[in-house]
């Protein structure tokens, strides 16, 4: 009898796990697809990914998209933050307070400007007649590790944005003639300035954190908007900031395209006899290379798939090309030693003249 | 229940301590003036910020001016900070006092410079922006002077020209056209109330985590 209500028992138990499991909401982490120990920055990489992918403008012919676009804010909403996320993983979405509706506006203006959801740049188009703030270019230094990897940079804008004050302010002003008589048929012509009356404002300085993506196979000059970040404009709409990516030098690699260059110097007897090396990439992982045969100086080596990751597409890579010199040895041989080689390496003299400048 | 409540406070102290402890790994330079970042450069004692714009000096050494405006809407007023020529600064790393650095005018692409070549309206030591696409000289190099041990966003610092040990100043002398009531901006040998600048607005670059590595085993 014991053991049938243990059973009876662990059988109530389980259905009520699996029913308040059910019940319990959303799963936030699932729906960023990250491990429940994920640090803020994985949060974060991971909602630019899928916002990205998941945003309505980009997927018009799925009817879910706004459910799950808005989803994808409620989850990031709540795990970026440190309270909410300390009490959904007690409690559960139901165990948060409040709804928290709305400002997904605000999570995705994070990572991509205040009008960042204008696919398609259609910015030009719309604004010919308002004013504009000035942009602000910002040249972004990055490694050539990141441009193998990928990477996030966050920054903090602080910008003055304008707001509501009372009263009233000048606007529009110009300079205007006005005539003024000063007696019967006797007239001066004097120049005034006429302003307008607009509502006043006054600009505040705000901060928001934005986070630019370096992504893989970036090339230098390619720039990163955020629509609506720039200078303020007190009569218009705000300008854009730029993130102009500059990639840095390296001392071991250079890029040419997706393709990598780098030179090796290996001793007389290496190009000889033959070696085995390692050359370490920019992610850490090595490249063997191995000879068996004589290496010439200037010879080359191709190591296909070791290059760049290509922007437009990561699967494809690039090629590393290894260039070999030979580094000849320091001490001077004696006569036993010559006799040795010459007798070793049974090469004739040689002596060809020619010039070597114009390809003879 | 007991134990309920037990459990209830036991995890959510541990979660307090994962979180705390995320936060300490973290780096946060989110107070501080890093590399790379662009700041508009405003000066305590006059109220205006640091500017420049394609306009030469009509004497001295005939370079770009650099002076001092009222507004704070103008992208002439950026700045960008980083390291000294051939010495590039790590990315978001927050400035430390003392730190020699370049101080380049982002529209323009020229360094605040100085040299001694007289002031146009005070006859103190004139300052221009130098140079092209951020290369000029060694006189591009300025050291930020300040108290603490990294250069704090909402604290105001001095910078002295290495060159030329004078410090960056504002005495309130003004332009007539084409740039009416911009002030004059130049170096003067003594510290006082005049060379007190403070980072404004701007775009402060933070540090990055490395970018993911494979080491193999």
């Amino acid at each position: 009898m014991a053991a049938k209500g243990m059973n009876l028992c662990n059988v109530c138990c389980l259905l009520l796990y699996v029913i308040s499991a059910v019940l319990a909401g959303r799963d936030f982490y699932q729906i960023l697809g990250v491990t429940k120990s994920a640090s803020i920055r994985d949060i974060k990489k991971a909602y630019r990914k899928l916002a990205l992918q998941l945003h309505p403008d980009r997927n018009q012919d799925d009817p879910k998209a706004q459910d799950k676009f808005a989803d994808l804010g409620a989850a990031y909403e709540v795990l970026s933050d440190e309270e909410k996320r300390k009490q959904y993983d007690a409690y559960g979405e139901d165990g948060l307070k409040e709804g928290h509706h709305g400002s997904h506006n605000d999570i995705f203006s994070s990572f991509f400007g205040d009008f960042g959801f204008m696919f398609g740049g259609n910015r030009q188009q719309q604004d010919r007649n308002i004013p504009r703030g000035n942009d602000i270019i910002l040249d972004l230094e990055v490694t050539l590790e990141e441009v193998y990897s990928g990477n996030f940079v966050e920054v903090v804008r602080n910008k003055p944005i304008a707001r509501e004050a009372p009263g009233k302010r000048k606007c529009n002003c110009r300079q205007e003639m006005r005539t003024t008589q000063l007696g019967p048929g006797r007239f001066q012509m004097t120049q005034e300035m006429v302003c307008d009356e607009c509502p006043n404002v006054k600009l505040v300085n705000e901060e928001r954190t934005l986070e630019v993506e370096i992504e893989q196979g970036v090339r230098d000059e390619m720039e990163y908007p955020f629509i609506g970040e720039g200078e303020p404009h007190i009569d218009g709409e705000p300008g854009d900031l730029r993130f102009r990516i500059k990639v840095l030098k390296h001392p071991v690699f250079e890029r040419r395209g997706d393709d990598l260059y780098t030179n090796v110097t290996i001793s007389l007897v290496e190009a000889l006899v033959g070696f085995k090396m390692e050359i370490v990439h920019l992610d850490g992982h090595k490249v063997h290379i191995e000879r068996d045969k004589v290496t010439k100086p200037g010879a080359r080596m191709w190591k296909k798939g070791e290059g760049l990751p290509n922007f437009d597409n990561i699967n494809i890579r690039g090629s590393l090309i290894i260039t070999f010199d030979v580094e000849f040895p320091q001490t001077q041989l004696d006569e036993q030693q010559k006799e040795g080689i010459r007798s070793l390496l049974k090469q004739g003299s040689v002596q060809k003249v020619y010039n070597g400048l114009q390809g003879y | 229940m007991e134990i309920i409540h037990g459990v209830q406070v036991l995890v959510k102290s541990v979660l307090f301590v994962l979180l705390w402890c995320q936060c300490e790994g973290r780096d946060s330079e989110l107070s501080y003036v890093t590399c790379g970042s662009l700041v508009k450069l405003l000066n305590t004692r006059h109220n205006v910020r640091l500017h420049s714009h394609d306009v030469k000096y009509g004497s001295g050494s005939g370079q770009q001016s650099v002076t001092g405006v009222e507004n704070a809407d103008d992208s002439n007023s950026y700045w960008q900070i980083r390291g000294k020529p051939n010495r590039p600064c790590k990315r978001g790393v927050a400035i430390k006092c003392g730190e020699a650095i370049r101080i380049t005018h982002m529209k323009t692409g020229r360094n605040l410079h100085s040299h001694r070549f007289n002031s146009p309206l005070s006859n103190n030591q004139e300052v221009s922006a130098f140079g092209e696409s951020g290369e000029g000289d060694d006189l591009d190099v300025w050291a930020v002077q300040c108290d603490n041990d990294h250069w704090e966003r909402d604290e105001a610092v001095r910078f002295k020209h290495v060159g030329t040990d004078v410090y960056l100043s504002v005495t309130g002398e003004q332009y007539g056209h084409p740039i009416r009531g911009q002030r004059e901006v130049h170096g003067m040998k003594s510290a006082n109330q005049n060379n007190w600048w403070r980072s404004m607005e701007g775009v402060f670059i933070q540090p990055s985590q490395e970018p993911l590595r494979h080491d193999e085993l």
